[in-house]
């Protein structure tokens, strides 16, 4: 019997809305796939393009991106700059050839824990699907 | 162009009380090149030139100027630098403004319009080159390759540099004195590098870039090269948070030139100093005109035009695409 692949998920959630909504799924006892490895971040806008980057080399599968729907964000406008660099960096990872299962965006407010769920399943689903994502992993020099 | 109008203008203005220097282009002393100078007096500006060899793009030398600290009771130096500025180099120039990398008041530019540069390489392809230099002049249609006192006419099409080829902007789109008669702007045909990585598979797409990046040497000529690149303290430099190892290998170089394309989103004015700069011959023009066609096509944004505007990555609009949103 082959055992299944279990894809390694980054998240980062914005502390005001998708890590509150992902706290919701789990109050409420929604089941949802344990691949996802949080990373709390007060904004999506502060989410550098660097941190998926980092992410993806370190071993990552996938990464996904949280934040809270357009105009509701905390810091009013935070999550309007996410989406225009992380769209642009979505953009760039695709035509470097990196797979755009990989790589995912999405708004889910607070009160939106059963949306959390849909989100972490098609994100997973999709990184099942890439497969092992190996060749861009930060080689470790043991000296 | 008018070569004597030209050393004119140069002289009158390196004469200014107010002017400190002049940065433009001289005859190279090897092969086909034009070399940037630095013109400080009458003489130096006998010996400049404009001629489809001066692809070097002057507005990287802007943010180069060391800045000493002013010693106790002097004034500062606030005489302004003059430049000599293609269409390319002048839309690096509004990007600086935008970002207000230098001042409009503290720059004195200098216009040429440009009807295309040639590529050493392409030209080496067709005529090879010797140490003897060899000048170039644009004559019609196409380029003259003037060496040894022969004139041999070449073909506008084989030899001139990509970036030329998808110029948009051949004329300055700032300047302060236009020297000669504004080019017409010529058909840009559809970006052949970027179509065919398109139209790969994904898989085969990091196959063509592996290939590429593990070639590079991480020498960062691409970055000192670029008029944009002009960060004190930048990501690649800094080792707390280390966010990209120093180690030459796929790994990382991979991550360096991401993020280095990624930096210029909205800002890389395709002038091609990057891929020129490039010992590796790396492709990554196609990196960074990827990102300039989605900023232009997705987000109607075209850096380097209007130095009123506001910087691409640090604005936003309500109505931004989020077709990639789940």
């Amino acid at each position: 019997m082959s055992e299944q692949f279990e894809p390694n998920i980054v998240a980062f959630l914005c502390n005001w809305c998708s890590y509150a909504g992902a706290d919701l799924a789990g109050t409420s006892r929604v089941q949802y796939p344990a691949n996802i490895n949080v990373i709390r971040v007060m904004c999506s806008g502060r989410v550098n393009p660097l941190y998926v980057m980092n992410a993806l080399q370190q071993g990552a599968d996938g990464v996904l991106v949280s934040g809270c729907h357009p105009g509701d964000c905390h810091y009013m406008e935070g999550n309007f700059y996410a989406r225009r660099r992380l769209g642009l960096l979505k953009e760039l990872l695709e035509f470097a050839g990196v797979d755009p299962r990989r790589f995912h965006m999405s708004w889910v407010s607070a009160s939106e824990g059963h949306k959390w769920k849909e989100v972490v399943e098609k994100t997973v689903e999709d990184a099942r699907a890439a497969g092992p994502f190996d060749q861009f992993r930060r080689r470790q020099i043991d000296w | 162009m008018d070569l004597e109008k030209l050393r004119k203008t140069a002289a009158e203005i390196v004469s200014r009380e107010d002017v400190k220097y002049l940065i433009g282009w001289r005859q190279g002393t090897f092969g086909y090149r034009a070399a940037p100078c630095f013109v400080e007096d009458a003489a130096g500006a006998a010996e400049l030139t404009f001629s489809p060899l001066c692809s070097a793009n002057l507005a990287t030398y802007l943010t180069l100027a060391e800045k000493l600290p002013v010693p106790r009771g002097k004034e500062p130096d606030s005489r302004k630098t003059a430049l000599l500025v293609k269409g390319c180099d002048s839309r690096a120039v509004v990007q600086l403004l935008v970002e207000k990398g230098v001042k409009r008041e503290e720059l004195v530019i200098i216009g040429c319009p440009c009807p295309g540069m040639v590529d050493r390489a392409l030209l080496a392809e067709v005529i090879p080159e010797e140490s003897a230099p060899a000048d170039l002049k644009w004559s019609g249609g196409g380029f003259v390759l003037v060496k040894n006192g022969l004139e041999t006419a070449l073909p506008r099409d084989r030899v001139l540099a990509e970036q030329c080829r998808l110029c948009r902007h051949p004329n300055p789109v700032v300047s302060d004195i236009l020297l000669g008669e504004p080019v017409q702007p010529w058909e840009v045909g559809p970006d052949g590098g970027v179509d065919e990585i398109e139209a790969k598979d994904v898989a085969d797409r990091w196959d063509y870039w592996e290939e590429q990046f593990s070639r590079c040497l991480r020498c960062y000529a691409c970055r000192n090269a670029c008029p944009l690149c002009y960060c004190k303290d930048c990501i690649l430099d800094r080792l707390n948070p280390t966010w990209i190892n120093r180690a030459v290998n796929f790994s990382e170089n991979t991550a360096y030139h991401l993020a280095r394309a990624f930096h210029l989103a909205g800002r890389c004015i395709e002038c091609g100093a990057c891929e020129r700069a490039c010992p590796a011959h790396i492709p990554l023009g196609k990196l960074n005109r990827k990102l300039a066609r989605e900023v232009r096509d997705q987000y109607g944004f075209e850096p380097g035009l209007d130095a009123n505007a506001e910087p691409f990555q640090a604005a936003f609009k309500p109505d931004d695409p989020e077709e990639f949103i789940l």
